[in-house]
């Protein structure tokens, strides 16, 4: 262990000697801070932001007049999901979803971005975000330090001479690799500070630590593959080549592929096509603004029946605000069908675009960044189902103030005069039912267990890359 | 008693080709034995085999006694070799360098011992600190020797070790290896230099088309003549 230790170290006697070495690791430096701070500071303003707005979201909603319950339903409600705190290393799905939600009676609307700001920034700076760093630009970093460390000792002879010492191309490579490893280990350093600071801001040390640890993991398969190829590998351009076809292969090339193939697999509708399909079934389910629909005519005769009544009018409840109430909850039933389909096809579709991981690990090392960072496509689908349990909680909650606060024959007579109209309202108290709406993310071992078969898929890359590097090692004669 | 270095019908075959056929010697302690022979003759080849670098395609190489195959690691720990060419860090002072290959090699030397080293043979003190980026193809081969000196090891495998030396320390060496192995070193040295070769060896063999081809040995402390071995290495050479 101690031959490792020197050997590692005059590694890095050589790199500190060598400008060019030098230069690449202060650019890295520079990016990898500059980076890391300006996510961060933009997630925490977003955070900040966003509860701020769910807050004034709530409060403006509380601080309606008196009115006619149903137009409460139509003045609507937001729900925002603010970035958890590692979204500032790993913004993941968050740059492409919206990351807000107009929620209103009858309607599914989609996540919209909160602000013009975000979308503005997307085709820029969004995608240069630490975790791009770590997967794409640091392996290319490991490649270029990396490529020609046993190389190089080959092609000057002093391999011979290290060999003659008494030394076991093992122990070399032992050596080497503990030097890489050493450089892997200061490249964690940034992505420590952020995962330290995102506990700081109350992200779950768990997560924050296996974010830390699946990336180290990461780095170092890329460290054995390149000094690997290091040792089988003859000639430095040809080492430096293969590295570079294979870093083009695993972090360009298959991600590119396993998109379209996954959505070639599972094919999913078009938007138009899927929303004319829904509008088709939405119309048979009947308008639940007039009460005198046909398609009400079964609960008409149910509803009366349970109150023992002959007429709508003898009811001692609303029956406007029970048409409404059942129609919005056939209308949800049709549209959560459509949504949990829609969202079922995209998870399909994510799980096989992670399948990919086993011919590449930027593939796994993405998946479980996102997963572990509450940035995935998952966590976006809770935030929709949350989201959507909330809507239609508050606008149920609504039509039964109006079933039960507000008289059928005012109700019906509303527009015949102003004074009228002010009589067919129901009092400002009412609009309490609203629920306090808090997006939080997944517990830590939840995101863990999504995590694990991408993370079990790397560590099987880093065996596998590791054993290579030891057959390779114990092969090598001269 | 075993000798240090043996070699019993040593063949090797390098990507294919015949290196060496069926070479027999062995090296007494104590001895300074020269392997002498023209460019491709396998001499390089021979000293790779002592080190367990090449296998023998047939025949064995024996240190002490003991296949060389059957226990690497302890034929290099008996051994210290002197590459063809000078193959040190560029990046590293004379220093850094003796003090990283001693370390590999599990021997402690100082600063006074390394310092020692390099002034049997000759290497300027200004040049000591100085990466050997900077020096010259003899001080680099100067500071290799120096590596195999501080070894001590019982056994010294030299290859071409005057080669880019100039006649002063050529002489020098001369008298150096003369010494060690009055001290008890084994020393087998392949060159092409027949003049050196007999100005210090015990034992010359001829090596030619991978094959031993002639012996000359010193006796009653005179030299081996050098007329002799030229003459025999030149006929050799165009037969
Ligand atoms: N790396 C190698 N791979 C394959 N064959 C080699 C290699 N090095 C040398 N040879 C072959 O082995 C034979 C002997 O080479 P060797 O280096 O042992 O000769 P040598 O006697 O040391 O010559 P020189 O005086 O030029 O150093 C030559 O025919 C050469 O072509
Ligand atoms: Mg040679």
């Amino acid at each position: 262990m101690s031959s490792a230790i020197r050997i590692a170290r005059e590694e890095w006697r050589l790199w500190l000697r060598s400008k060019v070495v030098i230069a690449a690791a202060l650019i890295i430096a520079v990016l990898l801070a500059a980076t890391s701070f300006l996510t961060a500071g933009r997630v925490v303003d977003e955070q900040s932001q966003r509860l701020d707005k769910q807050v004034a979201a709530e409060e403006a909603f509380f601080s309606q007049p008196d009115r006619h319950p149903h137009r409460m339903v139509h003045y609507g409600h937001y729900a925002f999901r603010p970035p958890p705190p590692l979204a500032a290393f790993e913004p993941g799905v968050d740059a492409v979803t919206g990351q807000s939600i107009f929620l209103e009676g009858h309607r599914q609307n989609t996540a919209m971005f909160a602000d013009t700001k975000a979308s503005a920034d997307l085709g820029g700076f969004a995608t240069l975000s630490p975790a791009n760093l770590y997967q794409l630009l640091l392996p290319l970093l490991l490649i270029v330090l990396g490529h020609a460390l046993f190389l190089r000792e080959r092609e000057s002879g002093t391999l011979a001479v290290l060999l003659a010492q008494g030394q076991s191309g093992v122990k070399l490579a032992m050596g080497k690799g503990l030097a890489l490893l050493s450089v892997i280990a200061a490249l964690m350093i940034p992505l420590v500070a952020v995962a330290i600071y995102s506990i700081s801001l109350g992200e779950s040390a768990m997560a924050a630590s296996s974010l830390v640890f699946s990336y180290f993991i990461y780095l170092c398969i890329w460290g054995a593959l390149v000094l690997a190829a290091s040792i089988i590998l003859k000639q430095r351009a040809v080492s430096l080549g293969v590295l570079v076809f294979v870093w083009l292969f695993a972090a360009l090339i298959v991600p590119r592929f396993a998109i379209n193939a996954s959505s070639a697999a599972i094919d999913a509708p078009g938007k138009i096509e899927s929303d004319l399909i829904m509008l088709a079934e939405q119309r048979k389910l009947g308008d639940g603004h007039n009460a005198a629909d046909p398609a009400f005519q079964r609960l008409q005769a149910q509803v009366l029946e349970q109150y023992e009544a002959e007429t709508i009018e003898e009811l001692p409840i609303n029956w406007r605000g029970i048409v409404a109430s059942y129609s919005e909850a056939e209308l949800t039933d049709l549209l959560n069908e459509h949504a949990e389909n829609r969202m079922g096809l995209e998870a399909s579709q994510s799980r096989m675009f992670d399948l990919f991981g086993v011919i590449s690990p930027t593939i796994s090392i993405g998946s479980v960044s996102r997963t572990l960072s509450g940035t995935d496509l998952a966590t976006h689908h809770r935030f929709l189902r949350e989201s959507e349990t909330l809507r239609f909680n508050f606008v149920q909650a609504v039509n039964q103030v109006h079933v039960e606060d507000l008289d059928y024959a005012r109700d019906l007579n509303r527009n015949a005069s102003d004074e009228a109209g002010q009589l067919a309202r129901v009092s400002a108290d009412s609009w309490k039912v609203l629920e306090e709406f808090r997006f939080v993310s997944d517990a830590s071992g939840d995101r863990l267990s999504r995590a694990a078969l991408s993370l079990g898929v790397m560590i099987a890359w880093l065996l596998a890359s590791v054993s290579i590097v030891f057959l390779a090692a114990r092969r090598v004669r001269m | 008693m075993t000798s240090p270095l043996e070699a019993r019908s040593l063949s090797l075959i390098r990507e294919g080709n015949d290196v060496l056929d069926g070479v027999s010697f062995t090296v007494a302690q104590g001895e300074i034995f020269a392997l002498l022979g023209g460019n491709g003759a396998g001499k390089s080849s021979t000293l790779l085999t002592f080190l367990g670098f090449l296998e023998p395609s047939d025949g064995d190489v024996l240190v002490h006694g003991e296949n060389v195959g059957s226990d690497i690691a302890a034929a290099r720990s008996a051994i210290a070799y002197l590459p063809e060419a000078a193959s040190l860090y560029g990046h590293m002072t004379a220093y850094e360098n003796l003090d990283y290959f001693l370390d590999l090699a599990g021997k402690s030397a100082g600063r006074s011992d390394i310092d020692a080293a390099l002034d049997r043979v000759a290497l300027p003190d200004e040049a000591r600190t100085r990466r050997l980026q900077s020096y010259s193809k003899g001080m680099r081969q100067k500071t290799a020797i120096a590596l195999a000196l501080l070894r001590e090891t019982p056994i010294l495998l030299l290859d071409e070790p005057t080669s880019g030396l100039d006649p002063v320390a050529i002489d020098e060496f001369h008298d150096l290896v003369t010494a060690l192995a009055k001290g008890g070193q084994t020393i087998l040295m392949v060159t092409h230099d027949v003049y050196g070769a007999c100005q210090v060896a015990d034992r010359i063999g001829l090596l030619r088309g991978g094959q031993l081809v002639g012996s000359f040995t010193a006796e009653n402390g005179e030299r081996i003549d050098t007329e002799t071995v030229h003459a025999a290495f030149a006929q050799r050479q165009s037969a």
